[in-house]
Order: structure tokens, then C-alpha cells, then sequence
């Protein structure tokens, strides 16, 4: 039997968290994603870089008052990449509770590390 | 972790992103402190002696509320604007939208309240006002975290409670305060310290909200005494009656004819038509130089003043019949006061 195989950029838990928010908040700044996901700034960095990279985020300026921000969204590739995570996750549950996977470790992930 | 914890957290973000409206304190402070504000003063500022005529007084009711709630509306939004930004975050949509809402459920505040002076339910003014607010606070909730859900729905019930209940005029205006001036800030102040709390510590919250809101405004309603006259009563007929405040005696048989004065295209009545009515029981009314003040009392009971709308006349069928050939119109109406009807004030 194949188990389904998981999005390695998805499979980590803050990215998981930061692209569900953005899945249902919409247009959202930096500042707002560090309060309610409780990450530093260089940890946030990276993460939204990676999924910038990927396609799954776009950036756009805002002018705030005098002052500019970075607004993040999510894009419709990081919408259906985040439906597919899910789909598959539901899948793996179904799977486990049928006994046919153990735990977390056992995870497919496309064969890329998770970072 | 499993996949039903991922799966979870996914949830608790979706969640948290949907839910993602803002009172802010400004907001909470301004509505609540102007709606309270409004609730209590309005009565006093806009009286059938400053302004006689039906019409004038309706526009003029809806001028200053339209003033006041237009005014701290758009303050209310530039200042959430404004601590966004401060924040460096964005408005979100829901929030945007349901701030139209908002604004909505005060015009139609607003309308009710002018059309009530041409259309009747006058009674149900603040009712009205109490409902409004719920249904404002409840939307707000579906964004923002269950606790402001469960006051908005809290607060429609109140008024519909009150309703219900028979609270008497004055009652329900001091809970439309109450619910405006203490209710917001103080759910604002709940929802910061028990928001995300569990389901236990959210119902102790409500239940608290509750407690400090409605005894007031009923202490309030009940303490809203009318102060009684000092000059003793004097019978009908017995002294002339002069200038300042004296008490008019009326006993049971009295007659008490009802003049009606009627603007129709098509029905005529003569200026001295009058309908013979006697008195039931005795009642005393106060005189101001020689004209009735608004207080009076029924026996020996407490006095009222004619504000605090315990009197309330219902005519629930107007018909037009034949009796003996003859055409004629039956009319029923019920004149009950709240002081034998069971209402407490």
C-alpha cells in the first residue's frame, strides 16, 4: 500500500500554523503573524522567505501613515498546496487508525528533508 | 506529532485567523459611554415642552441622535484604524464588513426611533435600543472570540426578557444604559482576562457580566422614586387655586370627561364632544400654577410622575357596525396602570 506522500515545505510545524492563518485571515502583516504565532523575528524571516520562494506567498507593500509594511497573503498555489496537506494528512489519521501507521516518524514526505 | 495534532493545530489557526475582529478599548469606552449617555439624557433634552409639535419633536430626536452616534461612529472608526496601524497590522475584511453592520443597526436605531412618534411603540423604545446593541455585539462576537458571541446574544435576550417581564418604561430605559455603559467596557474587560478560557470559566464570566449589569439598572429603576409634593392635598372646588405647587384631590365619582379634539377628512365631531367618565378610585394630581405637574397617585399609594410611562392606554379594536339601523363606530381600549397590573418600578 502507498502511503500519501506529505509537502515537506507544509510538514513543519510553524509553516503549517503561518500558512493556515494566512489561508483564513487574508492580507496580513508581520507584526500580526509574530503576536499570534509567538516567533521570533529572524524565525519568522526564514520561514515566510521559504515560502515566498516556493510560490505558496506573496508580499506586497502597504503604506501605513508615514510608514511602509510588508503584507504577506496567501497565493492560490499556497491555497491548494495547504488543501492538499490536509487531504493527505486526513488520509495518513484514516490510515492510522486503521493500525497501518505507527507515528510521526514514519511520515512520507516527498523524499526532501524537512527543515 | 500525529496527524490529528497537525491536524488540530491547522484548526486552531483557521479559527484564530477567521476570528480575528478587534474591539478595541476606544470602541468598548465610546459606544458604550455615549449609548449610556444617550439612553439617559435623550428624555430630557427632547420633551414635549421644548418641542410641542409631533413632527418637530420626532426630527429633532433624530437629529441629535444621528449627531451623537454619527459623530462616534466615525471617531470610533479612525481611532480602530489608528491603533492598527499602531500595531502594524491590517483591518481585517470581516471586521471592515461588519463595522457596516454596525452602523447599519444604528440608522435603523435611529429611524425606529423618529418613526415611533408617527407609528406607536413608543413603549418598546429602549427595548428596541437594547436589542440593537445585542445583535451589534453578537455580530462582532462571530469574529472575534466566543464571549462577545455569547454577551451580544445575551444582551437581545435581556431586552426581549424585559419586554416579556411587563418592566415597566423607566426599567428598561435604565437596562438600555446599562447594557450600553457598563455592558461594553466591562465585556471588553472579560474578553481580554477569559476569552480563550474554557467553556467553564466563559459561563462565570457571563454570569458575572450579568450580575453587573442588570442589577444596576434595575436598583436603578427602583430607586427612581418621584418626589411627592409638600403641600397638602386639597379637595376639588374647596379653594381656588392659586400659583405654585399644590395637590389636587380628586374622589371616586368624580367626572372625568373625555374632550376629543379629531383632524379627519371625513368624520366631523363637535368641538364640545366629550365622553362622560367618573373616577373609580380617588386619585391626587400636583399642580404647578394650577396646572398638572405629571406626578400623581392613585389612594394613598406611592407617587408617579406620567414619564415614567406606568400608565398605558392600548385601543385594540376600532370597528364600524349597523346598531338599531343606525351607523356607529365601537371602539375598545384598555387604560392600565403598571402600579395594578403587576409591574414593578
Amino acid at each position: 500500500m502507498t502511503l500519501p506522500a506529505l509537502d515537506p515545505l507544509l510538514h513543519q510545524p510553524a509553516r503549517t500554523q503561518l500558512v493556515a492563518y494566512l489561508s483564513a485571515r487574508g492580507e496580513t502583516t508581520f507584526s500580526e503573524l509574530k503576536r499570534v504565532l509567538g516567533v521570533t523575528d529572524g524565525n519568522l524571516g526564514a520561514h515566510l522567505s521559504k515560502l515566498v520562494e516556493a510560490g505558496y506567498v506573496a508580499t506586497s507593500e502597504m503604506e501605513h501613515g508615514r510608514r511602509s509594511q510588508t503584507a504577506y497573503t496567501l497565493t492560490p498555489a499556497g491555497r491548494i498546496a495547504l488543501n492538499e496537506y490536509v487531504a493527505r494528512l486526513s488520509a495518513l489519521m484514516t490510515l492510522s487508525v486503521d493500525g497501518e501507521v505507527a507515528g510521526d516518524a514514519s511520515f512520507p514526505t516527498d523524499g526532501h528533508p524537512v527543515s | 506529532m500525529s496527524p490529528d495534532d497537525r491536524l488540530q493545530d491547522i484548526r486552531s489557526m483557521l479559527a484564530a485567523g477567521h476570528r480575528c475582529v478587534h474591539l478595541e478599548r476606544s470602541t468598548l469606552l465610546l459606544l458604550g459611554g455615549v449609548g449610556g449617555f444617550l439612553s439617559v439624557v435623550t428624555e430630557w433634552v427632547i420633551t414635549d415642552t421644548r418641542f410641542p409639535d409631533l413632527g418637530t419633536r420626532g426630527m429633532a430626536l433624530l437629529i441629535w441622535l444621528a449627531f451623537w452616534l454619527g459623530g462616534v461612529s466615525l471617531l470610533e472608526h479612525r481611532l480602530t484604524r489608528r491603533a492598527r496601524e499602531r500595531r502594524a497590522e491590517t483591518l481585517p475584511f470581516a471586521q471592515a464588513q461588519v463595522t457596516r453592520a454596525w452602523w447599519m443597526l444604528l440608522s435603523v436605531g435611529c429611524l425606529g426611533s423618529f418613526a415611533m412618534f408617527f407609528y406607536g411603540g413608543g413603549s418598546m423604545i429602549y427595548t428596541l435600543w437594547t436589542v440593537l446593541l445585542g445583535l451589534g455585539v453578537y455580530f462582532f462576537g462571530l469574529f472575534s472570540r466566543p464571549l462577545i458571541e455569547w454577551i451580544g446574544l445575551a444582551i437581545i435576550l435581556l431586552g426581549v426578557a424585559a419586554l416579556a417581564a411587563g418592566l415597566p418604561y423607566g426599567g428598561t430605559r435604565w437596562l438600555a444604559a446599562s447594557a450600553f455603559a457598563l455592558g461594553l467596557p466591562l465585556a471588553g474587560w472579560l474578553n481580554s482576562r477569559v476569552g480563550d478560557a474554557g467553556m467553564h470559566q466563559r459561563t462565570l464570566a457571563l454570569g458575572l457580566w450579568l450580575v453587573l449589569v442588570v442589577t444596576p439598572a434595575l436598583l436603578m429603576a427602583r430607586s427612581n422614586h418621584t418626589p411627592p409634593p409638600a403641600a397638602p392635598p386639597l379637595a376639588l372646588g374647596a379653594q381656588a387655586l392659586g400659583s405654585g405647587e399644590q395637590v389636587l384631590r380628586l374622589e371616586v365619582g368624580t367626572p372625568i370627561p373625555l374632550r376629543l379634539d379629531l383632524d379627519s377628512l371625513f368624520l366631523q365631531a363637535p368641538s364640545h364632544a366629550e365622553l362622560a367618565m367618573t373616577l373609580a378610585m380617588p386619585v391626587e394630581v400636583a399642580l404647578s400654577d394650577g396646572n398638572p405637574d405629571g406626578r400623581y397617585r392613585f389612594g394613598d399609594g406611592q407617587w408617579r410622575d406620567i414619564r415614567d410611562g406606568l400608565l398605558q392606554l392600548r385601543i385594540d379594536r376600532l370597528r364600524g357596525r349597523l346598531e338599531d339601523g343606525r351607523p356607529v363606530v365601537r371602539a375598545h381600549a384598555r387604560l392600565d396602570s403598571q402600579d395594578f397590573t403587576g409591574g414593578d418600578q
